[in-house]
């Protein structure tokens, strides 16, 4: 399997480590009204869908970025891969 | 003061250097390294008039060289100045860069070839998963070669870098010395 890394091109998947769904990244503030019900959500419940997927990925042995890959789960084509940094960066309306 | 001797990464006094049919392999142990990492919003810095390479690859100055290791993070090399406070020096060229020396967690094997790319490419093929043909001269990549982490550096069509953390030194030599054996008889 292939990753089309961003910067790097098509790279191995051997050289990359799966975390899971990219939903991951929306962490609930741990301060706000209904925190408890918040994280028990984040970090129990996720959805498994049998088709197209976005997931986190590490690149390991490589340059260390973490990835949001799209992957349908159901024939394991790769749909596309983009830097997680600039998907949270765009989602926070720039601020890191 | 206690006398010591200095040993290199596969614990010889002197670095290793061996000859496989048109291959030759041989240890580096003069190059200097230090880690250049940006800070955010930060301008990119020129240290040493060197231009920093775009991701995976590589370029050389004077003296100095770079090649990209991750999201506005590069590693520099200056050759024959291992023994130099290298990282310090680097520091004063690149005001408000996060530098790391590094020169000691390294070890650098280069390969060169005296019949041109074929017996690289042919190394390559056998130890990687990268694709040789798009990893021509000014390139340099990080990637798992025989479950070790290595950066691989092309310095030229017939010359080859790779290295790894010094205390997997032996692994590594172990590795290109057999791989470079066994390719020894195949026509290139």
């Amino acid at each position: 399997m292939l990753i089309p890394h961003p910067l790097l091109g098509l790279r191995d998947a051997q050289e990359f480590t799966y975390l899971g769904d990219a939903r991951l990244i929306d962490r609930p503030d741990g301060m706000a009204e209904g925190a408890e019900a918040a994280f028990a959500e984040y970090v129990y419940l996720r959805d498994n869908p049998a088709g197209v997927h976005r997931e986190l990925w590490f690149h390991e042995q490589g340059d260390r970025s973490w990835l949001i890959v799209t992957r349908d789960t159901v024939t394991h084509e790769i749909l596309g891969a983009e830097l997680a940094r600039n998907v949270a960066l765009a989602a926070n309306g720039g601020e890191a | 003061m206690t006398d010591l001797t200095p040993i290199t990464a596969l614990g010889a006094s002197a670095p290793a250097d061996q000859h496989f049919g048109p291959l030759r392999i041989s240890e580096n142990a003069d190059m200097a390294l230090a880690s250049l990492a940006l800070r955010r919003a930060a301008d990119m810095p020129a240290p040493m008039g060197l231009e920093l390479p775009a991701p995976g690859k590589w370029s050389q100055g004077q003296g100095v060289a770079a090649f990209w290791t991750g999201p506005d993070q590069w590693m520099i090399e200056a050759e024959t100045r291992a023994t130099e406070d290298f990282a310090a020096e680097l520091a004063s060229h690149a005001p408000g860069c996060s530098i790391t020396e590094q020169t000691d967690a390294w070890t650098v094997f280069e390969i060169t070839s005296d019949r041109g790319d074929a017996p690289i490419r042919a190394m390559m093929e056998k130890l990687v998963n990268i694709d040789t043909g798009s990893f021509g001269p000014g390139s340099a990549t990080r990637t798992g070669l025989h479950h070790l982490s290595v950066f691989l550096v092309r310095r030229a069509e017939d010359r080859l870098a790779v290295m790894t953390m010094r205390s997997m030194a032996r692994d590594l030599w172990h590795v290109l010395q057999e791989t470079a054996r066994r390719l020894k008889g195949e026509p290139a």
